[in-house]
């Protein structure tokens, strides 16, 4: 408990310190609570999710860093990684491939680049998976651009 | 139809109950848990002998590998087969042997290895903060072995921690990141070995199969901790293979870094989840 506080302490300090280095991951600890986090990321460019605001929820246990943080997408997104009800993602590094050599930081730049490069094959999102499986680019494309124009875009006015 | 960009109520947030990870997760650790229950991380010393009780309907060639190592060895130690076991095992018999022999130039010469870790990490781009909780904890332990000081413990003491997971998880993961370091520092040299186990990139390898928890070590990785620490090892496995001239002798593996000064021994069993210490005669 007292580890996991401190390291995620030092990683807070750490994302004030670079706050513009990556400028498409907004990481935001809540004020009250630093086992609670959450992130704006940018969809990719040249995907179907370019343009997009995406808001990821982090939940981290008390054996963080030996234990991977909970992610999931409060917004919702058509990836067929992504479960498209409860936002849960399929990310190896999330669950038996994680290490502390990773950080909340650099958890999400894994998850923009899942979003650039989906696993059709491991699919939590069938409908999602099988089109890219049955080589439906376009309609896994224009199904995901959709989502995130309805979900992720910022309204305007 | 979600039109929500990027508030949603608290509510939803903290609703974690549709979160299936969770189940996952807690499985596991049950499992774990129950698994825990059988064997500690380190267990008490037995005498070789132990090992034939178990084996006794197995392999004759088991048995009498047994026997050999029976008469070398006086003691072992069982570590749980949960993928850490080798650097469970290492860390105890490291730490024991300092215990063992206040050997304080052996602590001054690790003490160098292990700032020398550190700057490969550094150099590597690994930010302090990733890594330097680990090396203080494993350095914590080497400064309590060494007696005459408040924080001196006892070897009781020393068992009692290599039990406690907070600890024995946190030295697990220092050892991890420094056979980590070592294979990335020099990837030239190891590419090849790790080709032939795993067909992934050094990169890869090191991030999937070294510095996660729970996964097993190979020659590559125990390789690279025996050079990078300066500490020699001795692998012993209990397999079935036999001697084509007819004789039983153990297959033992040795690791030895170009300067080398001390022994480690650890001793493998044939699907290698259950690495014990045996203890010279």
């Amino acid at each position: 408990m007292q580890a996991s506080r401190a390291r995620l302490f030092k990683e807070y300090k750490e994302v004030q310190r670079e706050k513009s280095a990556d400028p498409d991951i907004q990481l935001v600890c809540d004020d009250s609570n630093i086992f609670k986090w959450t992130a704006l990321i940018k969809g990719p460019s040249e995907t179907p999710y370019e343009g997009g605001v995406f808001q990821l929820v982090f939940a981290v246990p008390e054996q963080y860093p030996l234990q991977p943080p909970q992610v999931r997408f409060l917004t919702k997104i058509f990836h067929p990684n992504v479960h498209f009800k409860t936002g849960e993602i399929c990310l190896d590094i999330l669950k038996n491939a994680w290490s502390p050599a990773w950080t909340l930081q650099s958890v999400c730049r894994a998850i923009i680049a899942l979003m650039a490069h989906p696993e059709p094959d491991s699919p939590l999102n069938c409908d999602s998976g099988n089109l890219l499986r049955s080589g439906d680019v376009r309609g896994y494309q224009s199904m995901a651009r959709m989502y995130t124009r309805l979900a992720a875009s910022p309204k305007i006015g | 139809m979600e039109s929500t960009t990027t508030s949603v109520p608290k509510s939803d947030a903290d609703n974690w109950e549709n979160f299936r990870d969770e189940d996952t997760m807690q499985q596991q650790s049950a499992i774990l848990a129950e698994e825990a229950e059988k064997i500690p991380f380190i267990g008490d010393k037995e005498p070789i002998s132990a090992l034939a009780v178990e084996y006794q309907s197995g392999s004759p060639i088991l048995m009498q590998k047994i026997k050999v190592l029976d008469e070398q060895y006086s003691s072992i130690r069982r570590t749980r087969g949960d993928g850490n076991c080798f650097f469970r095992s290492f860390m105890f018999s490291y730490l024991e042997h300092i215990l063992e022999t206040q050997d304080k130039v052996e602590v001054d010469r690790i003490t160098v290895n292990v700032e020398e870790c550190k700057k490969t990490l550094q150099n590597l781009g690994y930010a302090d903060f990733i890594f330097e909780d680990f090396f203080a904890l494993f350095l914590e332990q080497l400064e309590s072995v060494i007696q005459g000081k408040d924080t001196s413990i006892s070897h009781n003491e020393l068992v009692t921690r290599s039990r406690d997971q907070s600890i024995s998880d946190y030295v697990v993961m220092f050892f991890r990141f420094v056979t980590s370091g070592e294979i990335q520092k020099r990837s030239e040299f190891f590419e090849p070995f790790i080709l032939g186990l795993t067909n992934s990139t050094v990169d890869q390898f090191c991030k999937s199969s070294v510095e996660p928890m729970g996964e097993e070590s190979d020659h590559v990785h125990i390789t690279a901790l025996s050079d990078a620490l300066g500490v020699p090892i001795r692998v012993v496995y209990l397999d079935r293979s036999s001697c084509d001239t007819g004789g039983i002798s153990v297959t033992m593996i040795f690791y030895t870094p170009s300067n080398a000064c001390r022994l480690a021994l650890t001793l493998a069993r044939e699907d290698g989840s259950d690495l014990t210490r045996p203890y010279m005669d």
